[in-house]
């Protein structure tokens, strides 16, 4: 048994880098007929849609492809919950327990590590809990609890604000009160509503960077990139919707479009793209080493948990 | 001939009209005179088939009108015109309005042309139109908004507009009361205009004199059924009926 | 801030080419064929209530009035529900396209229309039917005769549910999914929702200049509609 999924996650590399290959060789127009004049529905994060990201790396797809890709932007929450109910053929989400959970009840398969960046914690320059520079990101959280310093939470069951759960759990602090504000709004939104009120929020640095010439906010904590704590690092996954559950699902474009962004081209574009001149995700799927983590739960282990 | 036999109808409880029974001739004006209130708008609706009676039989020349298939009886209908109280003009050009029961009798390909042509701002308004408003004196103002008109005008007007389809009867329902000496005189005229070309015209009044003027024969509606229908000069000159005669001679006061 | 940045932004577009008037026409796409469809529903609607008493009618009049108050996200998540894979109308793959939107516009303008309609069509002098039928009018033939006559109060309703339709944002970001292609071509991206996107990342300024655009528009139908029922009175 433990075999056979070796197995599979071979075969699956082997789609995927086959798919590459695909793309380095240009695209045959037999394949093309295949799914030619089909669309992707790719539901994913506001993050990677919202810095543009997405925009500049499709058309090379699309045009490859001869497809369409309708890319929803929805907060990983929300993606998930429409792939699950079959409305989408592919996520790129950024909160791995929930990928996770997604994977271990079968709607999601074939999952990849796409890309990563980072959070930061920023704050008014006044920096009134006096967080700036620290080096442990649940230390400074507990600070700003501590001094009841305003911070503004995303609320939306978005990737950051599922790791911002996740780091006040890890900082032992039941976050609440006054100087506590989750707004229910886009990470755009409630880094304006924090420059507004000169409170704390943690960002992912893509939509920081994409923003920080409109406001006063600056980064009092580092993420792993700028050598910050590493419980601050951003990761993307990418899953296509299991067809087995969902027949309706474009399971051959999903696992193409899969194979095309783990590609080493696509990795470069994405590595490439840049706004204000600072490079907003770092690639992970290309590498020399066998990383057998990223197509499983966390944690897996045939041992443990199958059958 | 319109032949209304021994026709009753009832608001509820309340008997309206009991077991009336009326001929009307065409080319003859036929008034109904009685007191407010006492049935002579639901007599009319019922010889404008706008109402089934519940009971009795309404004939137009011969066919039994509720026997008959409902496109048989729009038909019949479209034969009769009918004046209200209440001008009741449509938001248009008098034009427009006149025209209205030619239209209405068009088939759809017509109408939606003579529409667009409208929309496109050519109209050409037919003779039968021009020639009713002749009628009434009011030729001039073809292009006039029905709004726009005095309320002389307005019915005057409402009365070129069942004039112009050609009915075979004409009831106008108290058409003068709201009316000034000169517009009424004006209605009466055309009343006889009417009649002169062989329409049937039956009048409901509660006015005595205009009922002398233009009728040639009158019925009188008291309580629930007519007392008595006859030639004008003998109902107003000799009543047989005891409650005519005191109603004629303003004794009976309801 | 609001108005000194919002014009240079207007000579130096911000966006791509084509992009905002591809979010134009999906918005007046989406909007006019969702108003014509309730339109030609509440019409019909409001002469039935307006004319014939039937049993359950205030029931059908409270709905009409709840209606207009309905929440657009609880719309859009009905809609959402409807069309989802997993809803009954999943098999049509309805989720994420203008034919969505286009459904929970409809279900939104729907009841102010037949509202507003249904006031003016009530509001007609009802010696005016008894006219049309004395002339000898059709059923159909009244109805046309109330409708013309009520057209004020109908274009009002027209222009009242247009304007819910297009200014909406909720319900269309649910089931349309606010999607551009990627050379900034709209498929279900509207002004509402792409004005709700620019202010999720902050970008206040463009948002409101789209939304000059979106006033711009609802200003210009209102006058549009308002000048054709002028002229259409001229001629009749």
């Amino acid at each position: 048994m433990q075999r056979r999924k070796f197995l599979q996650g071979v075969g699956l590399a082997a789609v995927a880098s086959t798919a590459g290959c695909t793309q380095i060789t240009g695209s045959e127009s037999t394949e093309a007929a295949g799914v030619s004049g089909e669309t992707l529905t790719l539901t994913t994060t506001t993050s990677t849609y919202d810095t543009g990201l997405l925009d500049a790396i499709h058309s090379d797809f699309e045009e490859m492809y001869g497809v369409t890709v309708d890319a929803v932007a929805q907060g990983t929450g929300a993606a998930l919950e429409s792939a699950r109910n079959g409305d989408s053929d592919v996520v790129m989400v950024h909160a791995r327990g929930l990928e996770d959970e997604f994977m271990r009840n079968g709607y999601g398969i074939n999952r990849r590590d796409l890309m990563f960046n980072d959070f930061v914690i920023v704050g008014p320059t006044s920096d009134p809990a006096g967080i700036e520079g620290s080096s442990s990101a649940t230390e400074a959280l507990a600070t700003i609890a501590e001094t009841q310093s305003a911070f503004v939470s995303r609320g939306d069951n978005s990737g950051t604000h599922t790791k911002e759960k996740n780091l006040w759990e890890a900082a032992g602090v039941d976050p609440g009160g006054d100087w506590y504000q989750e707004i229910g709004a886009g990470m755009g939104e409630a880094l304006n509503n924090a420059n507004q009120q000169g409170a704390y929020t943690l960002s992912d640095r893509g939509t920081y960077i994409s923003q920080r010439s409109e406001i006063d906010l600056t980064i009092l904590v580092q993420g792993p990139i700028e050598g910050g704590p590493e419980i601050l690092a951003n990761p993307y996954g990418i899953m296509a919707v299991n067809p087995g559950v969902h027949d309706n699902a474009n399971y051959d474009l999903a696992m193409a479009y899969i194979g095309w962004i783990t590609s080493p081209g696509a990795q470069d574009a994405i590595s490439n793209y840049e706004m204000n001149g600072e490079q907003l995700f770092y690639p992970e799927a290309v590498s020399e080493e066998p990383n057998f983590q990223q197509y499983v739960p966390e944690g897996w282990s045939s041992d443990s948990d199958s059958e | 001939m319109i032949r209304l036999s021994n026709v009753s109808h009832s608001y509820g409880v309340e008997q309206v009209v009991d077991d009336v029974s009326l001929d009307v001739e065409p080319g003859e004006v036929v008034a109904v005179i009685g007191p407010s209130g006492v049935g002579k708008t639901t007599l009319l609706r019922t010889m404008a088939l706008f109402l089934e009676p519940d009971a009795g039989t309404v004939a137009l020349d011969g066919d039994a009108v509720w026997d008959a298939a409902e496109d048989e009886r729009l038909a019949l209908r479209r034969r009769i015109g009918m004046v209200f109280q209440e001008a009741s003009l449509f938001d248009a050009s008098v034009a427009r309005n006149v025209e209205y029961g030619l239209r209405v009798r068009q088939d759809w390909r017509e109408r939606i042309r003579e529409q667009l042509r409208s929309l496109a701002g050519s109209t050409n308004p037919a003779a039968a139109v021009e020639d009713a408003l002749e009628v009434v004196g009011l030729a001039d103002k073809l292009d006039q908004q029905a709004r726009s008109l005095s309320g002389g005008e307005a019915q005057r007007v409402s009365f070129a507009r069942a004039l112009a389809y050609e009915p075979s009867y004409l009831l106008l329902d108290e058409p003068t009361s709201d009316l000034d000496p000169r517009n009424t005189g004006l209605i009466e005229e055309a009343v006889f205009e009417a009649r002169d070309r062989g329409i049937g015209v039956v009048v409901a009044t509660h006015d005595m004199h205009q009922a002398e003027r233009v009728a040639d024969r009158v019925g009188v509606l008291l309580g629930d059924g007519f007392t008595e229908v006859g030639p004008t000069e003998r109902i107003f000159d000799d009543p047989s009926d005891e409650r005519t005669r005191k109603f004629i001679s303003g004794e009976l006061v309801y | 801030m609001p108005i000194e940045s919002a014009v240079p932004l207007l000579l130096d577009n911000p966006f791509q080419r084509g992009y905002v008037p591809s979010i134009v026409y999906v918005s007046l796409y989406v909007s006019v064929i969702a108003v014509t469809l309730s339109t030609l529903v509440s019409l019909p609607i409001g002469l039935v209530m307006g004319f014939t008493q039937f049993p359950g009618k205030q029931f059908v009049k409270s709905v009409i009035n709840t209606g207009m108050g309905f929440p657009s996200v609880v719309v859009g998540l009905m809609v959402l529900f409807a069309v989802s894979n997993q809803g009954p109308l999943g098999a049509l793959d309805l989720i994420f396209t203008k034919q969505a939107m286009i459904i929970s516009q409809f279900v939104l303008a729907t009841p102010p229309i037949t509202a507003i309609s249904l006031a003016a069509i009530t509001g007609v002098d009802e010696n005016v039917r008894d006219a049309a039928r004395a002339l000898g009018g059709t059923r159909l033939d009244v109805a046309l005769v109330v409708i013309k006559e009520a057209r004020y109060g109908i274009a009002t309703a027209v222009l009242a549910g247009f304007g819910r339709a297009i200014s909406e944002v909720g319900s269309v970001l649910i089931v349309g999914g606010n999607i551009t292609s990627a050379d900034g071509i709209s498929k279900t991206r509207t002004l509402t929702t792409a004005i709700q996107l620019e202010a999720r990342q902050g970008r206040y300024e463009t948002a409101m200049v789209l939304g000059a655009v979106l006033v711009t528009i609802v200003l210009l139908v209102n006058a549009i509609v308002v000048r054709l029922g002028e002229t259409g009175a001229m001629n009749r």
